[in-house]
């Protein structure tokens, strides 16, 4: 590992948000290196002064009585039917959009990328898509870094579909390619501006390749790959859901790969 | 949308009263004082027992918290727009000099020094309240739910509402934000162990 690569490794390991072959490879280079050492200390140093410091304030005693108090009556009483419940349980994308309007109504500075992208002109247009690419990539970086690369470990899609839906209430084509050279691996869910999209992990020999499933609003300029630090986005089509891959794989394999993801329905 | 109170699941309220010091504390960071940090997290505790359906999986911490922000911020901006006194602990302010000097005055020697190494961990928080006060609010808040509640990467991720790529470079500028601020008032203090 160069000094680069563990300059930004280092806050990963500090915060414990490395697994255990990265944190090694990290302290191999710690070992090593008097510049990262130092770094490390610098820190550790102000987390101790935070911690000891910047007291965590205790909630009053007062608030805890108000909160046991309103729990006791709010759960003891019978649950209204409430009108809109009358028709069997809601459905899946109304909890989602309810947590929409929930981010939505109390932040009121959460808007979405995807809201704004169809609207504004075409330099905010550029610099949204230029974000969401931003995003995916630091995504796929960080669950390559992390102890897992997927919240949901799967080969089979029978079990990653529902897991999406039950999650996020969205339900992506999810389709194991094994056979082809694309093994499904799992899941998980992470944000792109505001909004959590659902991922689909594959493995390919010794690439982990990240699918992005977009909401329909958005979609990433043109086809063209987009490389950083040699590791490509690639804008597809997930049947007729726009997508995006994440990989370091090359040109061959991924428009392979693509055109097995295009064929799925 | 119906916004009557619902009858919460009894999660929530476990939920809430077993994070409830992580919530106040968010809340005093993020709006400088008791009451309204107070208020705000009784505003979170009903919105998240009507919004319990909302709860979809991963850290149940880090969805109450993110109510809880939420709470703070509509706090924080109806505050703004009154354009009335923004409070600030009155510990950000207080460096403790003039409580120090009284004590000298009125207690004898040695019970003073005891006095005095309280008051010098005063004059220490009273420092990093201030710097961290300082801070814009979104490094004031990524740096409080890591270093001081603990939370994952992906549990900030959760609460702010923002892509974990976001989160890990307000956590290096606010970090490298916060540390330049007490390099450059120990200078001129005495030490504080930087």
């Amino acid at each position: 590992m160069d000094c680069k690569t563990a300059r930004d490794t280092l806050p990963l390991y500090f915060d414990g948000e490395l697994d255990r072959a990265a944190s090694r490879e990290f302290e191999a280079h710690l070992d090593a290196c008097a510049d990262c050492r130092a770094a490390l200390i610098e820190l550790d140093a102000l987390r101790s002064t935070l911690r000891r410091d910047a007291p965590r304030h205790a909630a009053p005693q007062l608030l805890r009585k108000r909160i046991e108090k309103l729990a006791a009556t709010e759960t003891s009483a019978t649950p209204p039917t409430l009108p809109r419940r009358a028709s069997g349980s809601p459905p899946r994308w109304l909890a989602y959009a309810a947590s929409t309007v929930l981010a939505f109504a109390a932040g009121g500075m959460a808007v979405s990328l995807w809201d704004s992208q169809g609207r504004n002109t075409e330099p905010a247009q550029a610099s949204a898509t230029a974000q969401l690419a931003r995003d995916l990539f630091a995504s796929h970086w960080r669950a390559l870094a992390a102890a897992s690369p997927v919240d949901v470990v799967s080969t089979d899609r029978h079990t990653v579909k529902p897991w999406f839906e039950g999650k996020i209430g969205v339900a992506p084509v999810v389709h194991d390619f094994a056979e082809q050279g694309f093994a499904l691996v799992g899941g998980r869910i992470d944000y792109a501006g505001s909004a959590r999209l659902p991922v689909l992990v594959y493995r390919h020999g010794q690439h982990l390749i990240d699918v992005f499933v977009l909401p329909d609003s958005a979609a990433l300029a043109g086809n063209a790959g987009n490389l950083q630090s040699g590791y490509r986005l690639d804008a597809i089509k997930l049947g007729d859901q726009n997508a995006a891959i994440v990989s370091d794989m090359d040109q061959t394999e991924l428009a392979h790969f693509a055109q097995l993801l295009n064929a799925t329905r | 949308m119906n916004v009557t109170a619902t009858a919460a699941p009894g999660w929530i309220g476990e939920l809430a009263l077993h994070h409830l010091d992580a919530a106040y504390n968010l809340g005093r960071w993020l709006l400088g004082n008791e009451h309204d940090a107070a208020d705000a997290v009784h505003d979170a505790f009903l919105r998240a027992a009507r919004a319990a359906d909302t709860y979809a999986g991963g850290s149940a911490r880090a969805w109450w918290l993110a109510i809880v922000r939420n709470c703070c911020l509509a706090r924080l901006e109806t505050r703004n727009k009154d354009r009335r006194n923004i409070s600030i602990d009155s510990a950000a302010n207080d460096d403790g000099d003039s409580a120090r000097s009284a004590v000298e005055q009125l207690l004898p020697r040695s019970e003073a020094n005891e006095v005095e190494e309280r008051l010098d961990q005063a004059q220490r928080r009273a420092l990093i309240a201030r710097a961290l006060h300082d801070l814009p609010q979104e490094f004031r808040e990524t740096l409080i739910l890591r270093e001081i509640e603990e939370l994952s990467y992906r549990e900030i991720a959760d609460v702010l509402q923002t892509p974990i790529g976001t989160v890990m470079s307000r956590l290096a500028r606010g970090r490298a934000l916060l540390h330049k601020a007490l390099v450059g008032t120990a200078a001129s203090e005495v030490t504080h162990g930087l």
